[in-house]
């Protein structure tokens, strides 16, 4: 439950205050952007009189592809500079634990891992249901810098492990916008992606996730592939499939590349497009990348099974059809009937196809409709809002770049037209998706921007230098890419640009170009700022402001994890909800019942359940399942809103699912229909054991003289049952700012209270349980 | 009864047939009756799709195949039967109420709307729950969206078929580009968010009686917002297909320096008017061009 769209309420006191921290990091950066520009200027200048501009070409792409990576590298520090070095969020804690196991016990015992300490009675097997790349990426780096006597720590390799990569991605994406318009566009594109916000709210430093390396595979497959349908050559096709092992090996994501490159090739066959190239690259590509792909345990006989890649195997017996056809048709002379024939196979393959995308589009909208999917914040569809937030002027222009390609159209540009549009539609399905997106936005956008440039700013050059040298303190490595546009372009166009001189005038030029640099310069500093406002956050440890500007450290995860770690038994069973799995497993090395891996909804729907009842059922349901600790996530002493009783509803609607007849949602609502926790609230909600180990003895305690005790900061309400006693649970710990509650569960009574005589009363008595606390309920509002 | 219920799967009452049916204590059957006003004047939209839900449950019960006298539907409008309203001390409409064969109502025989919606299946869920009837709600088919298709697949064949000699216009770049443009734009404005959720098309303050088409919040979104983002998204486009067309068409050069200024103007002006909504919805966002 990563929640990495920004909530505006919940940031909202750290963007108001954090300024000051901000302007200074904008500043270093703006130090290295003006040396870029520097040498740019440099640069251009005199490549004029050089008359060998070739070597002042490579050395300027490499200087600025050098600084989008030093830049891109920078802005992704915000966290490790603010608080430490440190593991974020949810999934990475996992990715870490099983990185350490991987460097610990060596690469075949990490294939044959069978964690006990998760999933708790049933455990996982970790080594066949991970992608693995992340981890060996990160256990060989360590291994190469230990051979080389370079000490350090899993933990930072770990952590900055997606910063460099994300170097790497810009260097992927320039090489891509270069086989797709020019090398301008190209090093512009390898600037945007740099900095834009969509692929930074994946790689941040400490953000240990399969994406950060996933997007470079992506791109640098994607590059291979156009490469190899440019020059039909078995040695690139055989490169592209190596890319692709790397991604499958990475990231489930890989299904976007094994559904595109087949609609490319079927496109281009319906565009009569084909040729021998195609034919090479793509068989080449699907035999190769399927054998590949088949090596991961974890995919191991899906591409031939499941449904989702049924699309390329069709395009593939397509093409072999056609080859064949065409063959013939070389030979015969038929040539009517042949054309029909065509018609009639590509329609029918169509048909398939498109069934195929139908099925597997359904499949995907089914799964929104099941709590457990729907409850994830990333797996909402898109706001406007979110496209803005995420890419800026960026996802404005880059219909503009989609225009220049289509219009000018060519093999490659039919793939990255392709690639926009449906990138474009998953992001609008999901969230999460944008980061598909995020990089064919940024080489369109790269190919708009360049071709204005291109035209504006390449004449003025030619008369006047100074201008360009004055924006260039203004905008940095884009200006820089501009000017190198100009020293290889102008030489191109002479004839078009000589026409174009005589009209538009140095005045006119001169103003849009400064206006666009304006507009770069406006897309950085919105970078920067959301970078450091609302994707900088570990979540593990939280930070709030004073109104002087001082800090505030909030650390209680880490102390009750550690607590957990000193003072509970090695083997200690922890309930909680699932979100919180991956890091009681990673810090407290305990045991858990659920984690982030959510592959059995039914044993979720039992913790479900054990939150939602009341204290009794609970307690039957929590000794089957050997549970000594319950951990709960708490934040009405300090107002945090991503606590257990916002969750709750979610975790009675799982509950819901698989035992209706227990748990009903409709029972936790008021009469009209209100979730509330005070005393309006409804009596089933205010007696389980999630309001109760949330709020015990929380009515003793006064947080401020204007509200009264029991005064709830998330949800602005006074507690409505304030004299909670526990039977068989008992405090354990509590967090300085009451942030996690820990609760131990009793063991039965002794033996002697069991036999007492009363007993057998109290069990006839415990089957009205639900109706009796309700009454008591009424005694306690009285 | 079962006549009527054979002819209509939704029994329509007045006042009297509501007294001889269903205030009549010896009944083998029970009655699920929703109360309404569905005349058109008095404006009441939620009764209309309520109504609908209705009528999907109570078809899918007349056309099942354990189809019986146990459980009829009915309907009571507030202008045909305003004395049953007044008898039963009620105030509100649309309101389900389940009259059991034996015994009064209880107080689970009035469907609770605010919490569960009048979606049919949950209607289904509850008339299981009262009367032991499991009814499995089946819609009729929507057919308006593969008539759709089908009518856009003819128009189009039909266009082809006209013009069947000359097929130039399959390869002209600019309809292509023109549509994945459409696309494009459709999705980044949020248009798919809208099909999901549903949001209402603009917001109308009751008290003011102003209306508000930019929801304040970032997490929500109204229809004619997203229709706003489009229409300036495709605005910057357009300018910056202007100012490239400006330096490269060879008109004459009055013509390309209007197309220029037009050009960037387009971009400035509604990427900074874009900001500026972006702005007003983001609380706490520092920065503005042009207008604030």
């Amino acid at each position: 439950m990563a929640e990495h769209h920004p909530v505006s309420d919940s940031k909202h006191k750290s963007s108001l205050n954090s300024g000051a921290s901000y302007s200074g990091n904008g500043r270093s950066s703006t130090a290295v952007a003006e040396r870029g520009s520097n040498a740019g200027a440099g640069g251009g200048g005199l490549s004029g009189g050089l008359s060998q501009p070739a070597g002042w070409q490579s050395l300027l792409s490499f200087t600025i592809l050098f600084l989008a990576w030093l830049a891109g590298f920078s802005s992704r520090l915000f966290a490790v500079i603010r608080f430490e070095s440190i593991i974020h969020e949810f999934d990475p804690w996992f990715n870490y634990r099983s990185t350490h196991h991987l460097t610990t016990n060596g690469f075949y015992e990490f294939l044959n891992w069978f964690d006990e300490r998760a999933w708790y009675p049933l455990g996982r097997i970790v080594g066949g249901t991970v992608y693995p790349g992340l981890m060996v990426t990160a256990g060989l780096i360590h291994y190469v810098l230990n051979l080389l006597h370079i000490t350090v720590h899993i933990r930072d390799v770990c952590v900055f492990l997606a910063p460099v990569f994300s170097g790497l991605t810009s260097i992927s994406t320039f090489l891509l916008t270069k086989e797709l318009w020019n090398q301008g566009a190209g090093l512009l594109a390898a600037c945007f992606i740099a900095i834009v916000p969509g692929y930074i709210s994946r790689s941040v430093a400490g953000s240990f996730d399969n994406e950060g390396i996933a997007i470079f595979a992506l791109q640098f497959t994607y590059y291979l592939w156009v490469k190899s349908v440019k020059t039909g050559s078995v040695f690139w096709t055989i490169g592209c499939c190596l890319s692709y092992f790397y991604m499958v090996s990475a990231w489930g994501g890989y299904v976007f590349i094994i559904n595109l490159i087949p609609l490319h090739v079927f496109v281009l066959l319906l565009m009569q497009r084909f040729s021998r190239r195609v034919y090479i690259a793509y068989s080449t590509f699907y035999i190769i990348g399927l054998v590949l792909s088949m090596q991961i345990p974890f995919v191991g006989f899906q591409p031939i099974r499941t449904s989702e890649h049924m699309a390329a195997a069709g395009v593939f017996v397509l093409l072999q059809v056609y080859a064949f056809l065409q063959y013939l048709k070389d030979r015969l002379t038929r040539q009517e009937f042949q054309t029909l024939f065509f018609l009639g196979v590509s329609v029918a393959a169509g048909v398939v196809f498109l069934s195929v995308i139908y099925l597997t589009y359904t499949g995907c909208y089914a799964k929104i409709h099941i709590p457990i999917i729907a409850s994830v914040s990333e797996h909402q569809p898109t706001t406007w809002v979110s496209f803005f937030f995420d890419l800026h002027i960026l996802v404005c222009t880059f219909p503009a770049g989609l225009w220049f390609c289509i219009k000018n159209i060519n093999d490659e540009r039919v793939f990255v037209a392709l690639y926009a549009i449906s990138a474009v539609y998953f992001a609008g399905v999901m969230v999460r998706l944008m980061l598909t997106l995020t990089p064919v936005v940024c080489m369109l956008s790269a190919v708009a921007f360049s071709s204005v440039f291109e035209h504006y700013l390449g004449d003025d050059m030619k008369r006047q230098s100074p201008p360009a040298e004055d924006s260039s303190d203004e905008d940095d490595r884009k200006n820089a890419g501009n000017l190198y546009d100009k020293a290889g372009k102008v030489r191109k166009h002479v004839s078009e640009q000589e026409k174009a001189e005589e009209g538009l005038g140095p005045n006119i030029k001169s103003i849009v170009t400064m206006l666009m640099l304006m507009l770069l310069m406006m897309f950085a500093v919105h970078c920067t700022w959301v970078t450091s406002n609302a994707y900088s956050s570990p979540s593990v440890v939280l930070a709030s402001y004073n109104h002087d500007g001082s800090r505030n450290i909030l650390d209680d995860f880490r102390e009750a994890y550690y607590w957990l770690r000193q003072n509970t038994d090695e083997h200690a069973r922890v309930m909680s909800w699932w979100d919180y799995g991956y890091q009681i497993a990673g810090m407290a090395n305990r045991t858990t019942l659920v984690d982030n891996n959510t592959w059995n909804n039914s044993h979720i729907a039992l913790v479900g359940k054990a939150m939602s009842s009341n204290e009794t059922a609970a307690y039957e349901i929590m000794r089957s399942l050997d549970v000594d600790y319950v951990l709960i996530i708490f934040g009405g002493v300090i107002g945090y809103s991503g606590d257990d009783i916002n969750k709750f509803l979610w975790m009675v609607r799982i509950a819901e699912g698989e035992h209706p007849r227990d748990i009903r949602e409709s029972d936790y609502f008021t009469p009209q229909g209100e979730f509330r926790v005070d005393k309006a609230g409804s009596p089933t909600l205010l007696n389980c054991l999630m309001y109760k180990m949330s709020y015990y003895r929380f009515g003793e305690m006064q947080l401020d003289f204007r509200t009264p005790p029991g005064f709830d900061r998330t949800r602005n309400a006074e507690i409505g049952n304030k004299d909670i006693k526990l039977k068989h649970l008992e405090e354990a710990f509590t967090s300085e700012h009451w942030l996690v509650r820990i609760y131990k569960v009793k063991k039965l009574e002794n033996r002697d209270r069991v036999e007492h005589k009363l007993r057998s009363t109290d069990a006839t008595k415990q089957k009205y349980t639900t109706k009796k606390v309700s009454w008591d309920f009424k005694h306690w509002t009285v | 009864m079962m006549e009527w219920a054979s002819k209509r799967s939704v029994i329509r009452m007045n006042g009297d047939k509501f007294r001889r049916f269903v205030k009549a204590p010896p009944r083998n059957y029970s009655m699920v009756i929703m109360f309404t006003a569905l005349q058109p004047q008095r404006q009441c939209g939620v009764c209309r799709q309520a109504d609908e839900e209705f009528q999907v449950l109570a078809n899918s019960w007349r056309y099942s195949s354990a189809f019986t006298n146990k459980v009829f539907f009915a309907s009571v409008d507030f202008d045909e039967g305003s004395d049953v309203f007044q008898m039963l001390n009620m105030n509100s409409a649309p309101t389900f109420l389940h009259f059991p064969s034996k015994g009064k109502p209880r107080r689970s025989d009035t469907y609770e709307l605010q919490v569960r919606g009048f979606a049919a299946e949950q209607l289904a869920r509850w008339v299981a729950d009262r009367t032991d009837v499991q009814i499995r709600v089946i819609r009729p088919p929507n057919y308006a969206g593969p008539l759709l298709l089908g009518f856009l697949l003819a128009v189009i064949g039909g266009l082809a078929y006209l013009r069947r000699h000359n097929l130039e216009f399959l390869f002209n770049k600019n309809v292509w580009a023109f549509s994945a443009l459409c696309f494009v734009l459709i999705m980044t404005s949020g248009q798919m968010w809208n099909h999901i959720r549903g949001p209402p098309y603009a917001h109308k303050n009751p008290s003011t009686g102003q209306v508000s088409y930019i929801h304040g919040s970032s997490q929500a979104q109204f229809v004619a917002e997203t229709h706003i983002v489009l229409l300036f998204n495709a605005a910057v486009t357009m300018g910056m297909v202007l100012l490239c067309e400006a330096a490269t068409s060879d008109m004459d050069i009055g013509k390309r320096k209007i197309m220029c200024v037009a050009g960037i103007g387009l971009v400035m002006l509604f990427f900074s008017w874009l900001l500026s909504i972006f702005r007003a919805k983001y609380h706490g966002y520092p920065y503005s061009f042009l207008m604030s």
